[in-house]
């Protein structure tokens, strides 16, 4: 049986350059990623960390950096719970298409049933609308619409 | 072997109102749809139509759920001779309110096992509501080449 992967995709009026700065500048991911901030230096191998000034944040390492097309990153979960699963893995392409972006998103190397998944599949359709968002229109998504969601999630 | 189904979630800048028009109003439609026109009168059992600018339909199906502006759902399968052992699989859109913004579920499922119908969708899909998120935020449906879906591949 073929391991949980989550795949989406959207299409962005933007260059692949900005797109690339949007994903892996921190003052940028700050603005949409609801306050999580990424630094790297964004060479293979070199680890990379998002930080939040009150929620955990994921980490990894930088598995392939080629910039404006592809870049992929080992993603440890960040709560004590997420830590006890396996190191999963995301791929972002990017296909410029005209004056558009196609990006995909990859994650996979999930756990089976995990919380990772879950969690993931709730948070990248978040974080991609609002990444498209700021960059077609300047404006992100507003911040608590992830802790709104979260808070819905643990209600339910 | 799970059956294949379709997911996906958005969030866009509107009102329920506001996309719920974009999703039933065919001169809406034919401007982020890849110029499709969307032709029903939206009651329960009613025929559903895609209609492509020369008049021809595309795609056709039934309304089988319009609760608006919560939930839409119908079925539609294209009618070309490629798709013609296929069957019309259901499209479920729920529409949730979230402060200044709307979440959008959509759910495609009903599929064959194998359905060529199926990886057709699932290439367009993302496209078509990435340019209805793109014209209700800016104004602008996105220009995407056609070509760019890749369906033949």
């Amino acid at each position: 049986m073929s391991k949980p992967e989550f795949v989406y995709t959207t299409y962005i009026e933007t260059s692949a350059d900005k797109l690339w700065q949007a994903l892996t500048d921190g003052d940028f991911t700050e603005r949409y990623w609801f306050g999580h901030r990424v630094a790297s230096d964004w060479k293979v191998g070199s680890p990379y960390r998002f930080t939040h000034p009150e929620r955990p944040s994921p980490e990894g390492k930088v598995l392939i950096s080629d910039p404006p097309k592809k870049l992929a990153y080992t993603w440890n979960g960040c709560s004590d719970d997420l830590k006890q699963e396996r190191t999963s893995r995301v791929t972002f392409d990017l296909e410029p298409r005209g004056n558009i972006v196609k990006l995909t998103v990859t994650h996979d190397n999930l756990d089976e049933g995990g919380k990772t998944f879950l969690g993931i599949s709730e948070g990248w359709p978040m974080v991609i609308a609002s990444l498209k968002s700021i960059l077609e229109t300047g404006r992100p998504l507003p911040a608590d619409l992830a802790t709104n969601a979260a808070r819905e999630q643990a209600d339910a | 072997m799970p059956k294949p189904e379709f997911i996906y979630v958005t969030y866009i800048e509107t009102t329920p109102e506001k996309l719920w028009h974009a999703l039933t109003d065919g001169n809406f439609t034919e401007r982020y749809w890849f110029g499709a026109r969307l032709r029903s009168d939206w009651t329960v059992g009613s025929s559903f139509e895609m209609v492509r600018s020369d008049g021809t339909v595309s795609d056709a199906g039934k309304v089988v759920e319009c609760d608006p502006p919560r939930r839409l759902a119908y079925t539609f399968v294209n009618q070309s001779d490629k798709y013609r052992n296929e069957f019309p699989a259901l499209a479920t859109f729920v529409l949730e309110p979230y402060g200044k913004l709307v979440k959008l579920t959509l759910t495609h499922q009903g599929f064959a096992e194998g359905s060529k119908f199926f990886q057709g969708i699932s290439k367009g899909w993302p496209a078509i509501l990435s340019s209805l998120k793109s014209i209700l935020e800016t104004g602008q449906p996105l220009d995407i080449p056609y070509a760019a879906l890749k369906l033949d591949s």
